[in-house]
């Protein structure tokens, strides 16, 4: 029987039940390596989102996107860690953080916020840039936040591991924020503002003259989108029970815009899609570097083929179909 | 005072390194308009290339080891032949692509070198020992300065003047500064667009390589990621700057080598560690009070 | 000696010119008159190889050179010189009019080349180690010229010549150009808004407008101006 889908929640709806369904197929067949996959993709699945709900909407290409999944990880090791590990490691934390350990959901709504709080105070300092000026200042965020959290040991543990973080996260609770994350971002660009934004960004002399109105726009979803990514950062933080300041760097930034653009920057559906095509070609690339057997013989690419893979067919990607595999249009 | 003397040089040595990197960068924008995320990665690739391809954990010099005459072109025509085929192989079916999607496409070159280079060599630290000879020091007065360091900064002179030269007294070069402020109107005289554009990619691998092999003696350490913090000042030193303009490049690599070398000495020993975030808050400080840079290039108000 | 036929160009699902025919017959002037907006300069920019058409064809000198690069049309003999006077501000007009001699392929022969020109050029010829930026915008309009002119064109596009200049200074530029047309048999092929000057001196007259030719005709025959009038603004006048 078909079920009718009123036009307007068609691709939010359709994304959302594709994610569920692949869950529960994946918990079904319950393999821990496969579940682990696939939770690692959906907490990524949502920092794209993130992105895209900026990148997408403005236009403007942003590189520190991560740094607020780096903020948003950090943020709920503070709040979760267990009092005497953080007495132990991160010595220089507020009594308040140092001597109480908040629930998950608090840390991770706090994630978020404090990640949008920094957004909004950089958001506001640079959306009225044009596009490549914003895009460098982005950049510039990035490697600020990463020298920041690299050297202030007293809070992050400097270059050193934060551990003990609970790992409380899996595909269900992965794919639910995804879902939220999905919702969250087609509400917004259906919204005036979204519209108004994608207007902007598709009128060069509009987005140029950055009036007040489209600075302001560009701010709310500069905002929103680094609350998703904050989010983001604190349920990667839980799902690894470890955190390093090298993860939220230009690696990570670089595998979140391939995501992004392969899909296509231009629609969620792409963000989506872009996310689940990435991680296929990189498992299988992974796989194959592992090696398997042909014919008797053992064949295994060698290390770092993953990677250079990864940045192929990025770059096929922008020479060939520019608007990414979902030509940049919804479901 | 001899401190002050002491500072100075090191800030004049660094912003040497950061004029030469940003000297880079800031051609190849103002020709194409691309921010090239991959320019610490044709710097790096500069450095490895004068070892043995190997996974062994000590280097072993190849072309490290020849003769500096034969060493120093050896390297520049490796870095420049990289920048070259990069052009090829990725920009040059992007030409026509808008900018964000250039920079994206510069950020997968990097990447892809960077992987590539830890697949053939392996991605822990090597030590190598290049030109020994020039980690004396020169006593100067109570001043002890680093053979190092004045190489650095005279080898810069060198190169900014044989630049200099180039794109004032030859026709190519005169053909890449018409090209540099407006594109479409050098091709609709003749210009080769491609030849020009191959021509800022070859300048800026030279300068790359000549950076690497300043570097490494320098630091005497081989990592896949060595150019990255390199580029990344460079890039700030374009932004700070101006973007487009040459002469801003060079300013903003001595003015971010000054900037640099001043925090390490004056911050509080606390903050020091801070200091590449202090550089970094700068540029965005700068951005947003001069968004054009500290010397404008004319033709760049409107694009930039 | 150049023909354009059934010409599209379109910016961005916009069209700019829709099915637009001309010719051009060596040695002859022709003008292409309308409004803004009609599609004048981007039907020059395609010609030069600037934009590439989405559908038509352009043949110069028997040669089809649709969608060729800009550089190997200008190399064929076909100048184009753009609306708003594009010199190159920050180098010297002696650098900007060697610009034009490069793809020639005699180096040795450049100063020479540009010391003839400035000849003709006295203003130029004082003024030429200034930064082009400097010079007043008839200079850079003679500037854009000469500059072209050293490129040896059998055939030259102009774009609104005559754009925010002095009416003395806009008489010099057409002395200048139809002088050409006679000394060296070059080809002109010039766009402009304003109807009164260039029927004086265009052999022919496109009217174009919405991107496509309303009127072709011999100068001679358009002397009246009701027929361009009609042509141009698309409607009958309204008599009292």
């Amino acid at each position: 029987m078909k079920i009718p889908l009123p036009a307007r929640f068609r691709t939010p709806v359709l994304l959302m039940a594709g994610l569920t369904l692949l869950v529960a197929l994946a918990t079904a067949i319950g393999s821990e390596q496969l579940n682990f996959t696939l939770t690692e993709m959906l907490i990524r699945m949502i920092v794209v989102i993130g992105l895209y709900m900026f990148v997408g909407n403005s236009g403007i290409m942003s590189f520190g996107h991560i740094g607020f999944m780096g903020i948003g990880a950090y943020v709920t090791a503070w709040a979760t860690l267990a009092p005497e590990w953080k007495q132990v490691m991160l010595q220089g934390l507020p009594a308040f953080l140092q001597e109480h350990t908040y629930p998950f959901p608090v840390a991770v709504l706090a994630s978020g916020l404090v990640a949008a709080g920094v957004a909004l105070i950089l958001g506001a300092a640079i959306m009225r840039l044009n596009g490549l000026a914003a895009s460098i200042a982005t950049f510039a965020f990035l490697a600020i936040v990463y020298s920041v959290y690299s050297n202030w040991e007293s809070v992050t543990g400097g270059t050193s591991s934060v551990i003990g973080i609970p790992t409380v996260v899996g595909p269900w609770t992965a794919v639910a924020f995804a879902c939220l994350a999905v919702v969250a971002a087609y509400a917004f660009q259906v919204s005036r503002y979204g519209l108004m934004l994608r207007a902007s960004r598709d009128d060069e002399v509009a987005a140029q003259s950055s009036s007040v109105d489209i600075v302001r726009v560009r701010l709310v979803a500069f905002v929103c989108s680094a609350f998703l990514v904050g989010m983001g950062g604190a349920l990667y933080a839980h799902f690894l029970g470890v955190l390093t300041t090298d993860a939220f760097y230009l690696a990570l930034s670089f595998v979140t815009l391939s995501m992004l653009v392969v899909g296509g920057i231009g629609s969620l559906t792409g963000a989506v899609a872009g996310t689940l095509a990435v991680t296929l070609i990189v498992e299988i690339l992974r796989a194959c570097e592992r090696g398997f057997a042909l014919g008797g013989a053992q064949i295994s690419l060698p290390r770092g083929s993953q990677e250079i893979g990864l940045g192929l067919a990025l770059a096929l990607v922008l020479i060939f179909r520019p608007a990414g595999i979902s030509r940049s249009r919804e479901l | 005072m001899i401190n002050l003397a002491q500072n100075l040089i090191d800030a004049l040595s660094l912003g040497s390194l950061y004029a030469l990197v940003a000297l880079g960068i800031g051609l190849l924008f103002s020709i194409l308009r691309l921010i090239n995320l991959a320019h610490g990665d044709f710097i790096t690739v500069g450095a490895f290339a004068l070892i043995v391809p190997s996974m062994e954990v000590t280097a072993q010099l190849a072309i490290g080891a020849l003769n500096p005459v034969l060493l120093i072109p050896s390297i520049a025509l490796i870095v420049v032949i990289v920048a070259l085929m990069t052009d090829w192989a990725v920009f040059r079916p992007l030409r026509r692509a808008p900018q964000p999607s250039m920079m994206i496409a510069s950020f997968a070159v990097s990447y892809i070198i960077q992987n590539g280079l830890i697949m053939i060599y392996g991605a822990r630290p090597k030590n190598v020992n290049l030109w020994p000879a020039l980690t004396g020091q020169l006593s100067i007065g109570p001043l002890r300065i680093a053979t190092l360091q004045i190489v650095t900064i005279v080898v810069t002179l060198v190169l900014m003047a044989g630049l200099a030269l180039f794109l004032k007294r030859t026709s190519y070069g005169i053909q890449m500064r018409a090209a540099a402020e407006d594109f479409r109107m050098a091709r609709y005289l003749g210009v080769r667009g491609n030849l020009v554009i191959g021509m800022a990619f070859g300048i800026s691998g030279a300068l790359a390589s000549a950076v690497s092999l300043l570097f490494l003696s320098q630091t005497g350490s081989l990592e896949t990621g060595l150019g990255v913090p390199l580029a990344l000042f460079g890039l700030v030193a374009v932004v700070i700057g101006g973007m487009g303009s040459l002469v801003g490049a060079v300013v903003g690599g001595f003015l971010v080598g000054f900037i640099v070398t001043l925090l390490q000495a004056y911050l509080p020993p606390d903050l020091r560690s801070f200091r590449d975030a202090f550089a970094f808050t700068f540029v965005i400080a700068i951005l947003l009070w001069r968004p054009a840079g500290l010397i404008r290039a004319k033709a760049f108000d409107q694009r930039v | 000696m150049l023909q354009v036929e059934n010409l599209h160009v379109s910016y961005g699902g916009i069209a700019a010119v829709r099915g637009l025919s001309l010719t051009v017959a060596a040695g002859e002037v022709v003008a292409i008159i309308g409004p803004n907006g009609a599609g004048k300069s981007t039907t020059l920019a395609a010609i030069a190889g600037g934009v590439s058409p989405r559908e038509g064809t352009i043949t110069y000198g028997g040669m089809g050179i649709t969608g060729r690069r800009p550089e190997d049309i200008a190399r064929m003999g076909v100048s184009l010189v753009p609306e708003g006077r594009h010199v190159f501000a920050t180098l010297t007009v002696e650098e900007n009019l060697a610009i034009g001699t490069y793809m020639l392929g005699h180096r040795s022969k450049t100063s020479a080349d540009v010391a003839a020109v400035l000849e003709r050029f006295p203003r130029l010829q004082e003024r030429r180690h200034f930064p082009a930026g400097r010079l007043s915008g008839g200079e850079q309009q003679m500037l854009v010229i000469a500059r072209a002119m050293l490129t040896q064109p059998k055939l030259m596009l102009v774009d609104e010549p005559s754009l925010g200049l002095a009416p003395l200074i806009i008489d010099q530029v057409y002395d200048i150009l139809l002088d050409l047309r006679r000394r060296q048999g070059l080809s002109l092929l010039i766009v402009e808004q304003s109807t009164s000057r260039i029927l004086k001196h265009a052999d022919r007259i496109y009217v174009v407008r919405s991107g496509a030719v309303q009127l072709v005709d011999r100068a001679q025959a358009l002397k009246d101006g009701e027929a361009i009038k009609r042509a141009y603004f698309g409607f009958e006048e309204v008599r009292a």
